[in-house]
C-alpha cells in the first residue's frame, strides 16, 4: 500500500480540484449549533476533519430518507400510460468518512448490490463514488467500534485514507481509484517513521475508549453466538422489548439499517410519483398487510427483529461483517435504554446470572 | 429486460436464462375482465411490447408485483400455467390498491414487476401422487401448478384436489374445475362450510375432506394454501397420517414492496418470502418462528 504525507493546504487543494468534476461531501460543523452534518461542501475552508461524529449517518448520500424512483402520467380517458425513468446522479466524492461510516457503507454495498438482485436506485448513487475515509483520534462517549471491527482506522474499502500525523496528513491509498489519483499529483511519500506513527496513533486511539466499550469487546461474538441460536431468553426479549417506544430513531440514524417503503404519491391530476423512503421494523404497521393481518403484533417480535438483523450469522453472511458498525448512535437517540450496546449488556446479563 | 438487472449467476437468470423485469414496471394492457366470485375478479393482460412478451416466462408458485397507475403496487401471485395459458391475475379487492384495481375497465393499463419467487418444486417431485389442498381464493396460487401437471399427466401419480369454501358462491374457478375433470385421473372433493339448497354435495370443513379422499401419504406431496386456520388443521391431519414434513408444501404472504429482497418487509424468521419463498415446505415453516 503506497503512502503519502500531505499538508493541510494540498488537502484543501485536493477538495477544491475534486469540486470540479464531483459533489463533494464531508463534515462540517454548523457555527451556531455546533452540530455537525456530512453535507455537501460549498467550498474547501467548510470541510472540517477533526469535528466529531455527525450525528445522521453518511448513508442519508447513498440512500436518502425519501427519493423519487419513477414518475408516471396516466389518463383515464385514453387509457395511457407514460413513464419516465430517467434520473441523474452527479458523482460523488465522500471525503473525511469516520471509519464506521465506512464500513456502513460497505454493508449497504453487500447487501443492496451483492445478493441475488442489484438494486439499481442504489447503484446510480453509488456508481462513480470515491470513498475517503479519515482515522479517528478521539473516540466519542457513546463509540464501540472496537467491538465490531469498525474502527477507529479503516482497513478496507476506502479509495483514499487520510489520518492527521504530527507533520501533517498522512495518506494511505487502497484502491487503483485511488493510486490513479496520487499518481496525478505531485505528492510526497511518507517513510517508516510516519508509517510507525500512525501505528501508534491508532493505538493511542484505541486506549481512549470508554469501558463500556472496552468491556464488551469479546461479549459482542458472544451474544451473536446466542442471538444466531435462538438461546435467548423470551424473557429477555421482552425486557428489551417492554423499552421500546416504537419511534424507529435507531433505524434512521443506523448506518446498515436499510428497510424502505414505496409509496405511490400524485403530484397532480393523473401525475404520480413513486417514492422510495425509509422505514423501520420497529413501526406496527410494518408487516401490516391488506385485509388488516398482521403477523407481527407484538412490540418483542418486531424488537428483536432489529437486534437479528444487527448480530446473527445469516445476516453477516449477507454483509461478510457483523450488521452493527459500532457507531453507537442508537445509544445516543433511544428513548428507551435499547441502544445496541445496552442489548449487548442485557444479553451478556442473562447469560452470566447478572454477575457482571 | 435484455440487459440484465440482477446477478445472472443467481436465481431466475440461472434457472430460466431470462431476466424478470426488475425496478421499472413494464405496462400491461387489461383485455378482459371476468367475475370470479364475489369480491373478486380475473384480470387478462398482455404486454404491447412484444420483445417482453417473448421473454417474460413465469414459473408455477411465483408471484408478481402490479402497479395500479395512481395508487401503488401490490404483490400478487401468478395462477397461470408456464404453458399455453393466458396471462392473467386474479385479485381480491380488500385494500386499497385492489379496490382501485377492481374500478378498472378493458383497455386500461397495469404495471408489472416480475416473476418473482422460487416457484413450486416440480423436478423434485415426478412420480409422485400431488394432494392440492386449498380453502377459498387459496385455490389461485395453486392454479398454476394444478394446470401444470395435468399438462404432464404422465409425469406423476395421482392427483388429488380437495377444495373447501365458504358457500358454494365462493368457489373459484368453476369453469376451470369443470375442465380439469375431464382429465383420466383428476380426483377433485369439494365442500362448502354450512349446508346450502340445492347443494349436493360435500358439507364441512376441507380437513375432514383428507379422510374422505383415502388421501395416500407414501410418495405423495401435498400443495396446501388457504387462511391460516384452515392450513394448521390440515397439517395436522397430514402429520397425524404420517406424512413427513418436507412433503407438505405451502406458498407464505407477505407485505411486499420491492420483490427483489432489497425492503425487508416480507422478513420471515431468516428468510425473505420475496427471494427465498413463496413456496416453502412445512419443515421449513415451522422453523421460521413466526406466525404464518
Amino acid at each position: 500500500m503506497s503512502m503519502y504525507l500531505l499538508s493541510a493546504h494540498d488537502i484543501s487543494a485536493l477538495v477544491t480540484e475534486l469540486q470540479a468534476s464531483y459533489d463533494v461531501y464531508g463534515p462540517q460543523v454548523e457555527p451556531q449549533t455546533k452540530q455537525v452534518f456530512f453535507d455537501q461542501l460549498a467550498s474547501a475552508e467548510a470541510l472540517d476533519l477533526a469535528a466529531p461524529i455527525p450525528s445522521m449517518p453518511v448513508k442519508e448520500i447513498l440512500f436518502p430518507q425519501m427519493e423519487r424512483i419513477l414518475k408516471y402520467k396516466y389518463d383515464a380517458q385514453s387509457q395511457s400510460v407514460e413513464l419516465s425513468k430517467q434520473y441523474f446522479e452527479r458523482p460523488k466524492v465522500l471525503f473525511g468518512l469516520r471509519p464506521c461510516d465506512l464500513s456502513g457503507i460497505l454493508v449497504l454495498d453487500r447487501f443492496f448490490l451483492g445478493q441475488e438482485f442489484v438494486d439499481d436506485v442504489y447503484l446510480t448513487h453509488r456508481r462513480q463514488c470515491l470513498l475517503i475515509s479519515n482515522t479517528c483520534l478521539h473516540p466519542f462517549p457513546q463509540c464501540f467500534c472496537v467491538c465490531t471491527h469498525s474502527g477507529p482506522d479503516a482497513d478496507e474499502g476506502f479509495d483514499l485514507d487520510l489520518t492527521q500525523l504530527k507533520d501533517g496528513i498522512l495518506v494511505r491509498v487502497g484502491s487503483e481509484k485511488g493510486q490513479a489519483l496520487a499518481d496525478a499529483h505531485q505528492w510526497s511519500v511518507a517513510s517508516a517513521a510516519h508509517a510507525a506513527e500512525f501505528k501508534a496513533v491508532v493505538e493511542r486511539s484505541i486506549d481512549l475508549f470508554p469501558e463500556l466499550a472496552t468491556d464488551n469487546k469479546a461479549w459482542v461474538a458472544k451474544v451473536m453466538n446466542r442471538i444466531t441460536t435462538g438461546f435467548v431468553k423470551p424473557e429477555t426479549w421482552e425486557y428489551i422489548g417492554d423499552q421500546c417506544f416504537e419511534c424507529g430513531a435507531c433505524s434512521f440514524v443506523c448506518p446498515t439499517c436499510s428497510c424502505f417503503n414505496i409509496e405511490d404519491s400524485a403530484t397532480a391530476c393523473g401525475e404520480c410519483e413513486r417514492l422510495r423512503m425509509r422505514d423501520s421494523c420497529s413501526f406496527e404497521g410494518y408487516a401490516r398487510m391488506a385485509g388488516d393481518h398482521n403477523p407481527r403484533q407484538p412490540v418483542e417480535d418486531r424488537r428483536n427483529k432489529r437486534f437479528f438483523c444487527k448480530l446473527s450469522y445469516p445476516q453477516s453472511k449477507k454483509y461478510l461483517r457483523p450488521g452493527c458498525v459500532g457507531c453507537g448512535r442508537c445509544q445516543w437517540v433511544c428513548p428507551g435504554d435499547i441502544g445496541l450496546p445496552n442489548v449487548v449488556q442485557y444479553i451478556r446479563r442473562e447469560i452470566t446470572g447478572g454477575q457482571n | 429486460m435484455a440487459n440484465c438487472h440482477g446477478n445472472h449467476e443467481h436465481g431466475n437468470c440461472k434457472t430460466t436464462g431470462l431476466c424478470p423485469i426488475v425496478t421499472f414496471p413494464e405496462v400491461v394492457n387489461i383485455d378482459e375482465i371476468r367475475d370470479e366470485i364475489p369480491e373478486v375478479k380475473t384480470f387478462y393482460l398482455s404486454f404491447p411490447n412484444k420483445d417482453v412478451e417473448r421473454e417474460f416466462r413465469i414459473k408455477s408458485g411465483q408471484f408478481i408485483m402490479c402497479t395500479v397507475f395512481g395508487a401503488g403496487e401490490f404483490a400478487v401471485s401468478l395462477p397461470p400455467s408456464p404453458e399455453n395459458d393466458r396471462f392473467h391475475i386474479s385479485v381480491r379487492a380488500v385494500g386499497k390498491v385492489t379496490n382501485a384495481l377492481h374500478a378498472l375497465k378493458p383497455g386500461d393499463k397495469l404495471g408489472v414487476r416480475g416473476p418473482f419467487g422460487n416457484g413450486f418444486p416440480f423436478e423434485d417431485i415426478k412420480g409422485k401422487n400431488i394432494i392440492y389442498v386449498a380453502g377459498g381464493i387459496g385455490l389461485i396460487p395453486l392454479r398454476s401448478s394444478i394446470v401444470h401437471a395435468l399438462q404432464h399427466r404422465e409425469d406423476f401419480g395421482r392427483i388429488i384436489l380437495l377444495y373447501g369454501a365458504r358457500s358454494s358462491q365462493d368457489l373459484m374457478y368453476q369453469p376451470d374445475i369443470k375442465e380439469w375433470q375431464q382429465n383420466a385421473g383428476f380426483e377433485t372433493f369439494i365442500t362448502i362450510d354450512k349446508p346450502e339448497a340445492g347443494w349436493n354435495g360435500e358439507v364441512g370443513y376441507v380437513n375432514q375432506l383428507i379422510e374422505k379422499a383415502k388421501v395416500p401419504v407414501d410418495n405423495s406431496v401435498a400443495f396446501v394454501c388457504g387462511p391460516p386456520v384452515m392450513f394448521n388443521s390440515v397439517i395436522g391431519e397430514f402429520l397425524k397420517r404420517g406424512m413427513s414434513e418436507d412433503a407438505i408444501i405451502s406458498t407464505l404472504e407477505r407485505q411486499m414492496k420491492c420483490g427483489i429482497g432489497k425492503c425487508q418487509h416480507c422478513a420471515v424468521g431468516r428468510t425473505l418470502v420475496c427471494t427465498d419463498g413463496p413456496v416453502y415446505t412445512y419443515r421449513q415453516i415451522k422453523t421460521l418462528g413466526e406466525q404464518i
